[in-house]
């Protein structure tokens, strides 16, 4: 394997003004970890319209600080506060917070920072030696081919994700729609403009994604404002004894094996590979008792996997363009509106840009690990700032940076009407990350389709004449037949029991 | 009426309805060209998405009238067990909107410490000299920050020349 | 016959519950407790939790008075909720404790003694917590 790209990418994080948007990017990111409501995709879309002047290289080592911060940030408040800062970190929460009453907070803190570090630094290694290999792969792909993975991506997202498939597609639906505004790229014309000149550019991703995930957030919360008053346990210096690093170390290497694969699919996700981690570990532990009491177990693996599974999301993100998550698609659209274009030839075009944000990765989780280890009590005090101050903040933020984008009110009405679809959509159970990788992905697709269908002269068949598409759609329709399979296998009468372990 | 009520969703139905038909319809409206470069053209997106956005309204009115309800989010800050607070989100709206409309005329400082304020004072804080104080600290901040450090000058409306 | 005590954790609160559950004593009162929280952070250092609330009982339980709990998280300001319970109950006394503030800090924090001092409707025993 050819490290001297990596060798040079470190050359590029560490100058000092990189190494500065590193600092600003985990401690950022610590911070929304710490903090429920507020998490990595809201806070690198209100950085987006920040940006935009900075030189690209440093925004994206900001944003990828800014995830994985919110990866390390989400365990010190489940743990102290028995309430997850993110939803990754909901798992961390079941044996993290019996820890820290039985008062062992100090050691759930430590198992917790130091296996993300592990966790975040193979992943990051992992992705080094995967990367090349998926684009390489990837640069043979012709356009029928990517239709068909961008295909898989929209229809994974929409049909896996949540709770309702049919409001995966319509969320997916409005997507695509707001994807179409402006003007066409290819001929000109103009759609959906309604003759506004100011949307003849299309409506800015960074006001969309402001304002679904800012400002819907911010309204939906403020409909609902929860009232609690809890404590924080106190917790000294975290630090672990021997036995608890004994314990700890396999589920370390376990979660990250979970967490990698599963950022790397299409709405994987982080939560599914931390449970799997935690009954994995429920079942192999020697010291299954402690499981319900405090099993420093417990906290190792899944904290490790849902920073594995941050480190896997970017495989597909950089080396084919594809958004595996929220934050991921927000990423990428930062990309697109610094004009560069995500897909495999990335790593060929902008390699300083690639190799300095994955060298940046193994600086930043770092970075992390002085932050988060002696701080997490520090940061534990954010959860004394008053909610108002939190979203009155992110209601300002938001504004500023719509407004900021191109300096005229326009944007803002904009980012008030989407905050209000994202408003509905709350209410009605319609789920958001559908809708944000309509609009990203939309455009890009139908672009592969018209690419597709003109080298191939109109030929219609070509859409299926490469083996990998071909591929491609069996999965996609297995995808969507998945329930209807459910169904016809659950008529069998033998149904397997299911002990808990 | 009882029909509809608790089928707030509907609304939604109506509402992708409604987008397709316009989609749909601004679609139709583009002209059929199609060069040898480019046999798709550009009406196939927006008719495929009209199509589905029509479709899938049905299916959620349908899944809606049946009893099916979309699972509303919840989240750590957020409490369902009490009816939608309307007056703050109204509080709310109203703060944003006046910084949409003054944000011209008198400046971003001004207009912007008056949206954190009203938002503050919205979702229920109280403190009345420390509320303005954090929000004029905010937008000055911010203003000079914006300034120096990214270069975007944010508009200065009636404080020109002061600042 | 009542008496409210405004509680919170800490040596002013502490100080107010037994100077409270002393007069009740003398007196022959019930004592009405109250620690509220707005509820607007999620870590409010003021509102009791299991452990302050176990000092709490043992403080009383040795003064040996009828004592009752309350704990609104009602987005309100304490000296509100405290005011609000003596109305309530019909309170003959209230007992708050009283916590150092420099002017600037009554400005900027406000000054929950003050507003209770100033909205209640029965006299007020201000009490100094211990150093």
């Amino acid at each position: 394997m050819d490290l001297g790209p990596l060798m040079e990418g470190f050359a590029t994080a560490a100058t000092p003004m990189n190494l500065l948007y590193a600092t600003i990017g985990v401690i950022l990111g610590t911070a929304v970890g710490v903090l429920p409501g507020i998490g990595p995709a809201m806070t690198v879309a209100l950085l987006l319209p920040v940006t935009y002047s900075l030189p690209p290289t440093s925004a994206l080592i900001m944003f990828a600080g800014v995830y994985y911060g919110g990866m390390y940030g989400g365990s010190t408040t489940s743990i102290l506060l028995n309430t997850p800062g993110e939803s990754s970190s909901v798992v961390t929460a079941i044996e993290g917070n019996l820890m820290a009453k039985r008062g062992r907070a100090a050691q759930a803190l430590a198992t917790a920072a130091i296996g993300s570090f592990v966790a975040g630094t193979i992943g990051t290694a992992l992705l080094v030696a995967c990367a090349p290999i998926v684009t390489k792969f990837a640069v043979s792909m012709g356009a029928p081919d990517y239709f068909a993975v961008m295909l898989l991506a929209l229809l994974a997202v929409s049909a896996v994700l949540g709770s309702s498939r049919l409001r995966g597609f319509c969320s997916l639906g409005l997507g695509l729609a707001i994807g179409l505004i402006g003007l066409d790229r290819v001929s000109g014309q103009p759609r959906l403009t309604f003759g506004q000149a100011e949307l003849a550019d299309g409506i800015d991703i960074v006001v969309v994604a402001v304002a679904i995930f800012a400002l819907g957030e911010a309204l939906w919360v403020a409909a609902h404002l929860r009232r609690k008053a809890a404590q924080i346990i106190p917790v000294g210096q975290p630090w672990m004894g021997r036995e608890d690093w004994k314990r700890s170390w396999k589920p370390w290497l376990r979660g990250t094996a979970y967490g990698f694969p599963f950022g790397a699919l299409p709405a994987g996700g982080a939560e599914i590979p931390t449970f799997l981690s935690y009954i994995t570990e429920k079942r192999l532990s020697k010291h299954r008792d402690e499981f319900g009491k405090g099993a420093i177990e417990g906290v190792a693996g899944p904290e490790a996997a849902n920073n594995a599974s941050a480190a896997g999301t970017l495989v597909p993100m950089l080396s084919l363009g594809l958004p595996t998550n929220a934050t991921a698609a927000i990423m990428l659209a930062a990309l697109t509106g610094f004009g560069i274009q995500p897909g495999p030839l990335l790593f060929q075009k902008e390699p300083q840009l690639v190799w300095g944000l994955i060298a940046s990765l193994f600086i930043g989780n770092a970075l992390l690990l002085l932050l988060n280890l002696p701080l997490a009590p520090a940061w534990a005090k954010l959860l004394q700032i008053p909610r108002p101050y939190l979203y009155a903040g992110i209601l300002f933020f938001a504004s500023l940076g719509a407004y900021a984008v191109n300096l005229q009110s326009f944007d803002l009405v904009l980012l008030l009407v989407f905050g209000l679809v994202g408003f509905m959509m709350r209410r009605f159970g319609l789920p958001i990350l559908p809708l944000i990788i309509g609009v990203i992905i939309g455009p890009r697709i139908e672009r592969q389709l018209r690419t597709a269908l003109s080298v191939a002269g109109g030929d219609v068949s070509t859409l299926w004449s490469e083996p990998l598409a071909v591929g491609i759609y069996v999965i996609i329709a297995v995808l969507l037949l998945w329930p209807l399979l459910v169904r016809l296998l659950r008529r069998n009468p033998r149904r397997p029991r299911f002990k808990d372990a | 009426m009882t029909f509809l009520r608790g089928r707030a969703e509907l609304g939604v139905a109506a509402f992708l309805a409604l987008v397709g038909v316009v989609v749909l319809v601004d679609g139709l409206g583009l002209p059929t060209v199609s060069a040898a470069a480019d046999p798709v053209g550009t009406r196939p997106m927006p008719l495929v998405v009209g199509t589905m956005l029509l479709v899938c309204a049905v299916f959620l009115a349908v899944d809606v009238v049946r009893g099916g309800r979309g699972e509303v989010e919840g989240g750590e800050d957020v409490d369902l067990d009490h009816p939608s607070d309307w007056r703050t989100v109204g509080l709310l709206l109203v703060a944003f909107v006046a910084n949409i409309v003054l944000i011209d005329r008198l400046g971003f400082v001004i207009s912007g410490a008056i949206l954190f304020w009203g938002s503050c004072f919205a979702l229920g804080s109280r403190h009345l000299v420390r509320d303005p104080l954090i929000s004029v600290a905010l937008s000055l901040g911010t203003f000079y920050g914006f300034y120096s450090g990214l270069g975007i000058h944010l508009p200065a409306g009636v404080l020109q020349g002061v600042l | 016959m009542v008496i409210v005590v405004g509680y919170a954790p800490g040596p002013p609160g502490e100080a107010a519950l037994r100077r409270g559950a002393e007069e009740a004593r003398l007196r022959g009162a019930r004592l009405v407790v109250v620690n509220s929280s707005r509820g607007d952070a999620l870590v409010d250092r003021r509102f009791a939790q299991a452990e302050d609330l176990e000092q709490v009982e043992r403080t009383l339980a040795a003064a040996g008075v009828q004592w009752s709990l309350h704990q609104p998280v009602r987005g309100r300001e304490a000296s509100e909720e405290i005011v609000r319970a003596a109305h309530e109950a019909r309170a003959d006394l209230i007992v708050i404790g009283l916590r150092h503030r420099s002017p600037v800090g009554k400005l900027l924090m406000g000054s929950t003694a003050q507003s209770v001092l100033l909205d209640a409707e029965c006299p007020v025993l201000a009490v100094k917590g211990e150093r």
